[in-house]
């Protein structure tokens, strides 16, 4: 067998989900020569919404229109939530920092201002968040105005029903109408799936027989909405065609992960991030990792065997939680998967949930995390930071519950920027 | 005595040959290997042949096949062009043989009648023998060698060429060492003088003996080791007068004479009893007993195998091509001497270093689909281990690029795949689709015993079906089966392919392994990795699926038998998908 190969780098980012990715594109900005691992990521669950911050507090399930004084207030009431460790002004940056590269990369996003905007979703629900993919933009202004709209959805489609979407906003956007087509080239096919039916429409003329299929049902109404399927590359020239081909402005509806705007992310970065200089080991993990005698750490990577080491003089985790398994929730304990850092958490398995699933505040499980200093390093037991030069960000923090507080996104970008400026001021 | 019993063994094996030839002839004409569809009768075949002969011989062709006569077949160029090695092997026993054949056995017919002078122990002539059998024996070593040192060819070396290259080294030796014996013996030498000395007188006699021991190595017993000069002279002078018209120098010998003197210490004994008589008939038997088997072993391919390559220079565009094709398929099997460098090229020889199946090696396919086109390979297990290695082959080419015969393997294994299919033997994919993954399933749940015995006790290299970790991470996000171009072909996922990949996984989460087998989406599989590389939770699903496949391959072959009450693969009478299982 090969002797693994050894690289040296200034920074390993660890992990490929959202603050993996936007940590990675962070330091490929700064010139800092950077290394990612991991599987092929969590960036695939993603909605392709971007949430700054919806709700708070969580057991009065209040949501905010405006994130800024949303974040306010989250930092008011609980001062070890990581935004309390970030400026307003350095969450912003990256944010502009992060779409700007989405939309050079062709993956435009609107922002409504400096305020949340209203998406409705496959489920029927509405749902505050804060960058828009262009693709559902024009939804979004509908639902703002309650303007007459038809939601198609597809013989075949499970999970997403335009009738149900109907149904529940009835009240609130009673000018929706409903309508049931066949996906071309589906007829005879029980079920289909907007992955392929994404592919599907990369062709012109698939686009077509769509229109074909759409138009003489879109008299009347001034948008049309379908589930999120335009395309994973050429998303923009399929949004003008099938706009130009139906007559009226068209819109994305986001569905359930997994789904295209999570399959368009994953490819977007995975695709331009090498661009940039960033060496990703795709498909493998951390299977081994030490502080190394000159400083820094020593990192085995590999699928089953170590097939890479690396040298390297800083690393971000960003393994996520359970699901990235960042996390691992043991018998007794909540567990850190590659440097056994001490994860804050309840003291025994008995604290770890509530007595009812949907208890509207939340789990303590989901609140567990690592717990950091002001510069994002992990700290020891005792308090202090656990190596030098190791920072985290994301979703491995502790005390955020991002996804009943609506700032997945937000916590994941703005503490990856944070990071990889710790990481660069200590250069 | 002698002579009768040498020309009734002569006779005998010349008629045992050209019965066998005959009849190897006659199989050209009748045997086939292709589908019933293109069945011609033997008076089709002997006139398309015929046919064909004509049109050649009458037409530009015969410039392509005099070409091919040239090259390929007398300097063997394609063989020199692919290994230099082995065109020296190959062209040192065919010049050997060629010469030893025209100018030792037919001496009397042919050399004899171009050289009226010839006599068997003189020059150029017994030069010549030696230089013969000295290169058939390089040539013969040279093979053992290879056999012995390049591996894929140990492997693939048979009882039938163990035998082809003992018997030409034994009819070699034997020679040497019968010409070594003639050399020493003082009876022979005792016989001529009676024969051809013009003078009875003793001290003539003692004065030759003298001089024949000393420059032609007779071993005369009791004779004195130093003479003097002028004794040996005179030996000189009667040998010029009454023997040096038949005999050179034996020392030109350069193989036989060395030997004999060798024997020398031996020769009182040797001599005492004639055991140049006995290794007369160690060699004339082993001759005659080569040509009797020629038709029958490995040595056929001097007959059959130029006839091919001259075949081969022809395109047949005739209307007989048909009939045509079909004997030169059965002239392509006897061609093949064996020598194993398609199964060095072959593409798929890896397969075969796992599942032990020789079928799947060219060279050794080469001679079931023999053993098949005979008609003699009726076993139903052993039938269907060829139909499982035939069905491996991807028909890459690289062994009819290769193969120094110049057969047309790529047809011949397209035409034995298409017999194998018409008894009923198809490919796995083809027939797992005669049931659905759940009836599958039923018959899976009993433990079967595996088709393959050599797979039975291999290690599995990869073993992710049966971990629990390679299924734990899987969250049943449909990424699989969304990024799958398999399931956007197919249409309708359940009805084309019983399951989807994420179903799949899930299924192997449950331990429902035998559920998993017989769906088709794991036939279908194109191992494009999409799958696994979207899978955000790092399931293997592609490698999964094709580990399923192999391990469907050992198990399901049983299931079909116990269902269809007939031995593994054979068809069964109802084609539809819903059959009885008793």
């Amino acid at each position: 067998m090969q002797a693994p190969e050894t690289t040296d780098c200034e920074l390993t980012v660890i992990g490929t989900g959202m603050a993996g990715m936007a940590a990675a594109l962070f330091a490929a900005n700064r010139g800092l020569s950077t290394v990612q691992v991991g599987h092929s990521g969590g960036i695939l669950f993603a909605s392709g919404l971007l949430d700054l911050m919806g709700v708070h507090p969580v057991a009065a399930q209040k949501v905010w229109q405006d994130p800024w004084a949303a974040i306010d207030a989250l930092v008011r009431d609980e001062p070890h939530h990581p935004y309390a460790r970030i400026k307003k002004e350095d969450i912003r940056a990256a944010f502009d920092e992060l779409l700007g590269f989405l939309n050079e990369a062709g993956l435009g996003y609107r922002r409504n201002g400096e305020r949340n905007t209203q998406v409705l979703t496959s489920l029927g629900t509405v749902k505050p968040t804060y960058a828009v993919p262009e693709t559902m933009w024009t939804g979004a202004q509908a639902f703002a105005n309650k303007i007459p709209c038809l939601l198609v959805d597809f013989q075949g489609m499970r999970e997403y029903s335009a009738r149900q979407m109907a149904a529940i906003q009835k009240e609130r956007w009673p000018a929706l109408q409903t309508l049931r087509v066949v996906f071309p080239d589906t007829e005879n096919v029980a079920e289909v799936y907007t992955g392929l039916m994404a592919q599907a429409l990369e062709s012109p003329a698939t686009r077509k027989k769509l229109v074909e299929r759409v138009r003489p049902h879109a008299q009347g109404v001034e948008a049309v909405g379908l589930p999120a399927i335009f395309g994973l590359y050429r998303t923009r020239e399929i949004l003008a065609d099938l706009t130009n081909g139906i007559g009226v402005p068209v819109f994305e509806i986001p569905t359930l992960p997994v789904s295209v705007p999570g399959l368009r992310l994953k490819e977007t970065f995975e695709f331009k991030l090498p661009a940039k200089g960033i060496r990703a080991l795709r498909q493998q993990q951390v299977l081994e990792a030490r502080p190394s005698s000159q400083g820094g750490f020593r990192l085995g990577i590999g699928d089953k065997a170590i097939e890479h080491y690396l040298h390297t003089r800083s690393i971000i985790l960003a393994s996520g939680r359970f699901l990235g398994k960042g996390l691992l929730a043991e018998r007794k304990r909540i567990r850190e998967t590659i440097f056994d850092l001490p994860v804050s958490q309840p003291v025994s398995r008995s604290g770890w949930h509530q007595k009812s699933f949907l208890d509207p505040r939340g789990h303590a499980f989901n609140r567990a995390g690592l717990e950091v200093d002001h510069c994002f390093r992990p700290l020891d037991a005792g308090g202090r930071p656990a190596f030098p030069a190791l920072f985290a960000a994301g979703s491995i923090l502790a005390h955020q519950d991002w996804v009943r507080m609506k700032c997945g996104s937000g916590v994941a970008i703005a503490t990856a920027y944070a990071a990889v400026r710790a990481c660069l001021e200590q250069k | 005595m002698q002579i009768t019993f040498f020309t009734f063994t002569l006779y005998l094996s010349l008629a045992i040959c050209l019965i066998g030839l005959t009849y190897r002839g006659w199989t050209w004409l009748k045997l086939e290997v292709g589908p019933p569809a293109e069945r011609f009768s033997c008076g089709q075949r002997a006139a398309a042949a015929a046919q064909g002969l004509l049109r050649t011989l009458l037409s530009r062709r015969i410039f392509a096949v005099l070409k091919v006569l040239v090259l390929d077949v007398g300097l063997q160029v394609r063989i020199l062009k692919a290994d230099l090695r082995r065109w020296c092997m190959h062209m040192s026993i065919f010049v050997g043989v060629l010469l030893l054949v025209l100018m030792h056995a037919l001496d009397e017919p042919l050399t004899q009648a171009l050289f009226p002078d010839y006599a068997s122990t003189r020059n150029p002539f017994m030069f010549l023998r030696n230089l013969g059998g000295a290169m058939v024996l390089a040539g013969v070593g040279l093979a053992l060698y290879r056999r012995v040192r390049i591996r894929g060819l140990r492997r693939t070396t048979r009882t039938g060429d163990r035998l082809a290259m003992g018997l030409l080294a034994l009819i070699i030796f034997s020679g040497f060492v019968l010409e070594g014996l003639q050399i020493i013996s003082a009876p022979i030498f005792d016989q001529m003088v009676e024969d051809y000395l013009g003078t009875d007188d003793p001290e003539d006699r003692a004065a030759l003996k003298v001089y024949w021991a000393q420059d032609f190595g007779v071993a005369f017993s009791g004779l004195k080791a130093s003479a003097d000069a002028e004794v040996w002279a005179q030996g000189q002078d009667l040998h010029e007068e009454s023997c040096a018209g038949c005999h050179s120098n034996p020392r030109a010998a350069f193989v036989s004479y060395p030997l004999a003197r060798a024997l020398q210490s031996m020769a009182g004994v040797l001599n005492g009893m004639r055991a140049d008589v006995w290794m007369w008939y160690v060699h004339f038997l082993a001759c005659f007993g080569g040509l009797a088997v020629l038709p029958f072993t490995k040595f056929f391919h001097l007959i059959a195998t130029p006839l091919q390559l001259l075949v081969g220079a022809v395109e047949n565009p005739s209307p007989a091509a048909g009939a045509n094709q079909q004997t030169k398929r059965v002239l392509g099997l006897d061609a093949c001497m064996h020598c194993g460098v398609c199964t060095l090229h072959c593409s798929v020889e890896p397969v075969f270093r796992i599942m032990g199946n020789p079928s799947i090696l060219p060279s050794e396919k080469l001679a079931s689909v023999k053993t098949l086109a005979a008609g003699r390979l009726r076993d139903p297990e052993a039938l269907a281990a060829v139909a499982a290695g035939s069905f491996i082959c991807t028909s890459c080419y690289r062994c009819t690029r290769v193969c120094p015969a110049g057969i047309d393997l790529q047809d011949l294994w397209s035409a034995s795949r298409q017999s194998l299919v018409a008894r009923g033997f198809t490919e796995p994919h083809i027939w797992v689709r005669e049931r659905t993954a759940a009836e599958w399933a039923a018959g899976l749940i009993a433990p079967q015993a595996s088709p393959f015995p050599a797979l039975k006790n291999k290690p599995r290299h990869v073993n992710l079906v049966d971990q629990t970790e390679t299924f734990s991470a899987c969250v049943q996000c449909q990424t699989c089966t969304n990024v799958c171009p398999v399931v956007a072909a197919a249409g309708d996922s359940a009805r084309d392919l019983d399951l989807t990949p994420q179903q799949i996984m899930n299924l192997l989460r449950l331990g429902a392994h035998e559920m998993a087998m017989g769906a088709r989406m794991v036939w279908d599989c194109v191992t494009c990795y999409m799958c696994q590389e979207h899978c955000p939770q790092g399931v293997k699903v592609a490698d999964v699926m094709y580990e399923l496949r192999n391990r469907a391959c050992e198990r399901l072959p049983a299931v079909k038998q116990a269902v269809h009450g007939t031995p593994l693969c054979e068809r069964s009478s109802d084609p539809g998908r819903k059959e009885d299982r008793s």
